[in-house]
C-alpha cells in the first residue's frame, strides 16, 4: 500500500500536538485535537495537554466524559485540557510530565509509580503507560478528525513521524516507539524535536531557505517549552555545489521551561502582596500563576505598557469582597525573566551543580540551576569537546575564527512557547554577541512555535517519502558503551575501574548495523547475563570496538542491559556460548543491541533495564 | 444505544481481518452519534453560560449585590471578568465590528442591508441609501465554535457551576 499521508506527532512534554501532510496535493496542516474541555463538554484544540486525570470512581457519573470514539469499555481516565484544569485542582490524580521519567534510569518505566507519590487507591500508571495512553489518544483524534471530515484517513496509508527530545538517549528513545506501537501506531519513525523544528523552518522559508543560510553557518536551536529545554547545532556545509546539512551536537536533558518562570513570577508577586498585608490561599496561588503567565506575555509583546493589574479571585462566588488586587510591574519582569532565567553571565559561567544531600528527595532531576544561559554555555562548551574528537567534526570547528573553548554558532531558530516573546529572543541573540566579542549572531525567523515540532515531524516524514527536499544529516546522536568486567584481581579497598567497550560510534546512520569483532562474551543459557550500559554526547572520535579505561569518568551511565538466553537444543546448560555484540541502528532510528553466535548466524536481543542502584 | 452498541460489534468484526495491533477499545474508524434530547437547544445555552462562569466568573460578577462595594473592589472584579471571558470570546467567536470605521465619521449605510447589521435613529425621511453619523460600529461574528455538551439528560439542564468542597 503506497503512503498518501504523512502525520507528524508532538508527543510534548507539557503539550502535544499532531500535523498532517496530505502527499498528493503536498498540503500541511495542523490537526486540532478533540477533547474534554470541561465537565460535560467537549470541544477542539490545538494541542492536546499532555496531562492525565484519574478520577475516584465516585468523583462523577458514569460516561460523564464519553469520547465520540469511546465504545464505553476501558479506562476512565482523562486526557487533556480538562485533566489538566480540573487536576491543579486535585493534584493527587493528576499525572503532568511523563515523558521525563523515560529518561529516568533509576525508575522503571513500565512500573505504575504515577502520580508521583500520590496516595490513591485506584491503579496508578507507569511512564510508559501514559505514553502509550497520550499516543492512542492522538491516534484516536487523527481518526476522528478524518471521520469527521468525510476523508478516508486511515493508518495504513499512512507514515508516522514521532518526534522525541534531542537529548533522549537510546533506551528513552526506544521506550518511545515501544509505547507508540502499543498504541496501535505501527512501527514509528523517530526524529529529533530541535531537527523538527528546522524542517519546519525550512518549510515556512520556502523557496528563499537556501539565500538565508550557508556553507560556514553553524545554526543552534533553541527550544525552550513548558517544562524542558534543549539545545541542539545543525552545521550548513558545502558538498560539490550543494548545500548539505547535518546535526553535530546534542544537548542534555534540562528540567527548566516556561512553567518555572510563571512560578517564578507568581512567587515574587505573592511576596509583594504579603509584603502588602494581603494573604492568599494555595487555590489563589494557582490563579495567581495564571495571572502572571499572561501579564508576563501581554508586558513582552507592548514594550510601552509599565505595569500589568493582576486580579486574583478567591475560589468562593464573592468576587468584589474578596479578589486580590496587584501589578506586575516591568522592573520585577525584567529582573526575575531577564536577570534571573537568561542572566547576561560569561561563557565561562556554567551551571551549579546540585549537592548531593544524604537522603535525596528522590524525584525528577529537576535542573539545579535555574539560570538558562549557563546551561547554554555548558552545551556550547561540550559541543566544543565533541567537534574536537573527530577529525571531520574538527574541520567544521576550525573555520570559526575567534574563541576555541566553545563552538560559536552564527545563526539561532528559536522554538518553543517561551520564545513567543521578543525581548527574550532578543536577550538570547545579545548573549550570544557578547561571547562572540561583540560581532552579531542572527536570528533564523520562526513562527507558530508552539505546533513547529509537529509540522516538522509531517514534513521530514513527507521528505522521506518522496524522496524530494533535503534531508539533516543525522546518525546517532551518542557512543554507546558496554562495561567489561575489570579481570584484575580482588583487593580490599580497592574498586577496579570498569572499563568500557565502544559498540555504538557517534553518528552511526540509520539503517546500518556492525559487528564489534575482536571481543567476545560468553553466555549460559537459561542464565540472565547484565551488562552496564554507557553513553556520551561529547566523544565523536570513539570507534567502535575501541575500550576507555575508566567509564565512571568519562561517560554518563544509563540503563543496564540484560540478556537471557533460551534453553537452546544444541547447547547444554552449563555450556558457554561464545558470542559477538552485533549493534544495529534501524531505519527508523532505534539502536538495537544483539548478541551474535560467533559460528552460526543465530542472534539473540539485548534487553535495556531499569537500574535500581 | 443498544443499537449503536450492536453495529460497533459488527463494524469491527468485519475489521478483525485487519492484522494490527490495536488495543481492544472503542473504534476511532467508527462515529457514535447521539440523538438530541428534547431540551438540547437549551443545554447548549446553559453549557455556553457555564463556560463564560468557569472561564471569566461572570455569573459570580453579575448575581452579586454591586452596590455596596466601590469602585477599586469593583474594578478589580471586573478585571477577572474582563480577562476569562475575553479569551472565551476570542476562542469561540469571530468577533469583527460591523462598521470598522471611527464612531463619530459620516458613513452612508449600504442599500438593501441586512435587517439586523443596522439600526437608524433620530429622524428618517427621505429615500436610501442613508448617510449619517456611526454612533456605535456594531459587532457581529463571522463563526461560532463552541464546545459540545457531551451528554444531555432530557430530565435537567446542566449545571451552570459546580458547588465546590473541599476534602482534605
Amino acid at each position: 500500500m503506497s503512503i498518501r499521508f504523512s502525520l507528524g506527532i508532538d508527543l510534548g512534554t507539557t503539550n502535544s500536538a499532531i500535523a498532517l501532510t496530505d502527499l498528493e496535493c503536498d498540503h500541511t496542516e495542523v490537526l486540532e485535537v478533540t477533547q474534554i474541555i470541561g465537565p460535560n463538554q467537549i470541544g477542539e484544540k490545538t494541542t492536546l495537554p499532555s496531562a492525565l486525570y484519574i478520577p475516584h470512581p465516585d468523583e462523577f457519573p458514569q460516561n460523564s466524559f464519553a469520547l465520540p470514539w469511546d465504545s464505553g469499555i476501558g479506562d476512565s481516565t482523562i486526557a487533556g485540557y480538562f485533566a489538566r484544569e480540573h487536576g491543579a485542582l486535585v493534584p493527587d490524580r493528576l499525572v503532568t510530565s511523563a515523558k521525563s521519567w523515560l529518561s529516568n534510569p533509576h525508575i522503571d518505566p513500565r512500573r505504575p509509580t504515577l502520580p508521583w507519590r500520590s496516595d490513591i487507591q485506584e491503579e496508578k500508571l507507569s511512564p510508559l503507560e501514559c505514553s502509550r495512553r497520550y499516543l492512542a489518544y492522538l491516534k484516536n483524534a487523527f481518526l476522528y478528525a478524518g471521520r469527521v471530515r468525510g476523508r478516508n484517513w486511515d493508518l495504513s496509508d499512512t507514515g508516522v513521524v514521532l518526534t522525541v527530545p534531542a537529548s533522549f538517549d537510546a533506551v528513552a528513545q526506544s521506550l518511545t516507539a515501544e509505547a507508540a506501537e502499543a498504541a496501535g501506531l505501527g512501527k514509528v519513525t523517530l526524529l529529533e524535536e530541535p531537527q523538527a523544528a528546522f524542517y519546519a523552518w525550512l518549510a515556512q522559508a520556502g523557496r528563499e531557505w537556501r539565500s538565508l543560510i550557508s556553507p560556514g553557518d553553524i545554526i543552534l536551536v533553541c527550544d525552550v517549552g513548558g517544562g524542558t529545554a534543549d539545545f541542539s547545532l545543525i552545521a550548513v556545509t558545502d558538498s560539490n555545489g550543494a548545500l548539505e546539512l547535518e546535526r553535530i551536537s546534542v544537548g542534555e536533558h534540562i528540567l527548566l521551561g516556561g512553567d518555572n518562570m510563571d512560578l517564578a513570577l507568581a512567587y515574587t508577586l505573592q511576596a509583594k502582596l504579603e509584603g502588602e498585608g494581603k494573604s492568599i490561599d494555595s487555590w489563589q496561588f494557582l490563579a495567581l500563576v495564571h495571572a502572571a503567565s499572561k501579564a508576563k506575555i501581554a508586558l513582552f509583546d507592548d514594550p510601552s505598557l509599565p505595569e500589568i493589574p493582576i486580579a486574583v479571585p478567591s475560589r468562593g462566588s464573592s468576587l468584589f469582597a474578596r479578589t486580590v488586587s496587584s501589578a506586575l510591574d516591568r522592573a520585577i519582569l525584567e529582573l526575575v525573566l531577564l536577570d534571573g532565567f537568561f542572566a547576561k553571565t560569561r561563557i565561562s559561567d556554567l551551571p551549579q551543580e546540585a549537592r548531593r544531600a544524604g537522603l535525596q528527595e528522590f524525584g525528577l532531576p529537576f535542573a539545579a540551576d535555574p539560570v538558562i544561559s549557563k546551561h547554554l554555555a555548558r552545551f556550547l562548551c561540550r559541543s566544543r569537546a565533541n567537534l574536537n574528537g573527530s577529525q571531520s567534526l574538527s574541520a567544521l570547528a576550525e573555520r570559526q575564527s575567534g574563541p576555541t573553548e566553545f563552538v560559536m554558532p552564527t545563526a539561532v531558530l528559536f522554538n518553543g512557547g517561551v520564545f513567543n516573546s521578543g525581548p527574550l529572543r532578543s536577550r538570547v541573540l545579545e548573549l550570544l554577541t557578547s561571547w562572540n566579542e561583540g560581532r552579531p549572531v542572527r536570528e533564523l525567523q520562526g513562527s507558530q512555535r508552539d505546533l513547529a515540532v509537529a509540522k516538522g515531524a509531517s514534513f521530514y516524514g513527507r521528505t522521506r517519502v518522496t524522496q524530494k527536499g533535503i534531508r539533516i544529516k543525522a546518525g546517532a546522536a551518542r557512543s554507546y558503551y558496554i562495561g567489561l568486567e575489570s579481570s584484575m584481581p580482588a583487593v580490599p579497598g580497592f574498586k577496579p575501574p570498569i572499563k568500557a567497550l565502544c559498540v555504538v560510534p557517534q553518528g552511526m546512520q540509520e539503517g546500518s548495523e556492525l559487528l564489534i569483532e575482536g571481543r567476545d562474551f560468553g553466555l549460559l543459557t537459561g542464565q540472565p547475563a547484565e551488562f552496564r550500559f554507557y553513553s556520551s554526547a561529547v566523544r565523536s572520535g570513539d570507534q567502535p570496538g575501541q575500550i576507555l579505561p575508566d567509564a565512571e569518568r568519562e561517560l554518563e551511565e544509563t540503563s543496564l542491559l540484560e540478556i537471557n538466553l533460551p534453553p537452546l537444543p544444541d547447547f547444554p546448560a552449563g555450556q558457554v556460548i561464545p558470542v559477538q555484540i552485533n549493534s544495529v541502528v534501524t531505519e527508523l532510528g532505534t539502536l538495537e543491541l544483539w548478541m551474535k553466535h560467533m559460528n552460526s548466524n543465530r542472534r539473540w536481543k539485548v534487553e535495556f533495564q531499569v537500574r535500581t542502584d | 444505544m443498544a443499537l449503536a452498541a450492536a453495529l460497533l460489534v459488527i463494524m469491527s468484526l468485519r475489521r478483525g481481518d485487519r492484522a494490527k495491533s490495536e488495543p481492544p477499545k472503542g473504534d476511532a474508524a467508527t462515529l457514535i452519534t447521539v440523538p438530541a434530547a428534547s431540551n438540547q437547544a437549551e443545554a447548549e445555552i446553559v453549557s455556553f453560560l457555564a463556560t463564560l462562569q468557569e472561564r471569566g466568573r461572570l455569573v459570580d460578577f453579575l448575581m452579586e449585590d454591586i452596590t455596596s462595594y466601590d469602585d477599586a473592589q469593583v474594578g478589580a472584579a471586573a478585571r477577572v471578568v474582563h480577562e476569562g471571558c475575553k479569551a472565551a470570546l476570542r476562542e469561540q467567536f469571530e468577533v469583527r465590528s460591523v462598521r470598522d470605521e471611527d464612531e463619530g465619521s459620516i458613513i452612508t449605510v449600504p442599500a438593501g442591508y441586512a435587517a439586523d447589521e443596522y439600526r437608524l435613529i433620530g429622524s428618517i425621511r427621505e429615500a436610501g441609501p442613508f448617510s449619517g453619523t456611526l454612533v456605535h460600529r456594531g459587532w457581529k461574528t463571522e463563526r461560532v465554535k463552541l464546545p459540545r455538551v457531551l451528554r444531555v439528560d432530557p430530565e435537567r439542564l446542566p449545571t451552570i457551576a459546580p458547588a465546590e468542597v473541599e476534602l482534605k
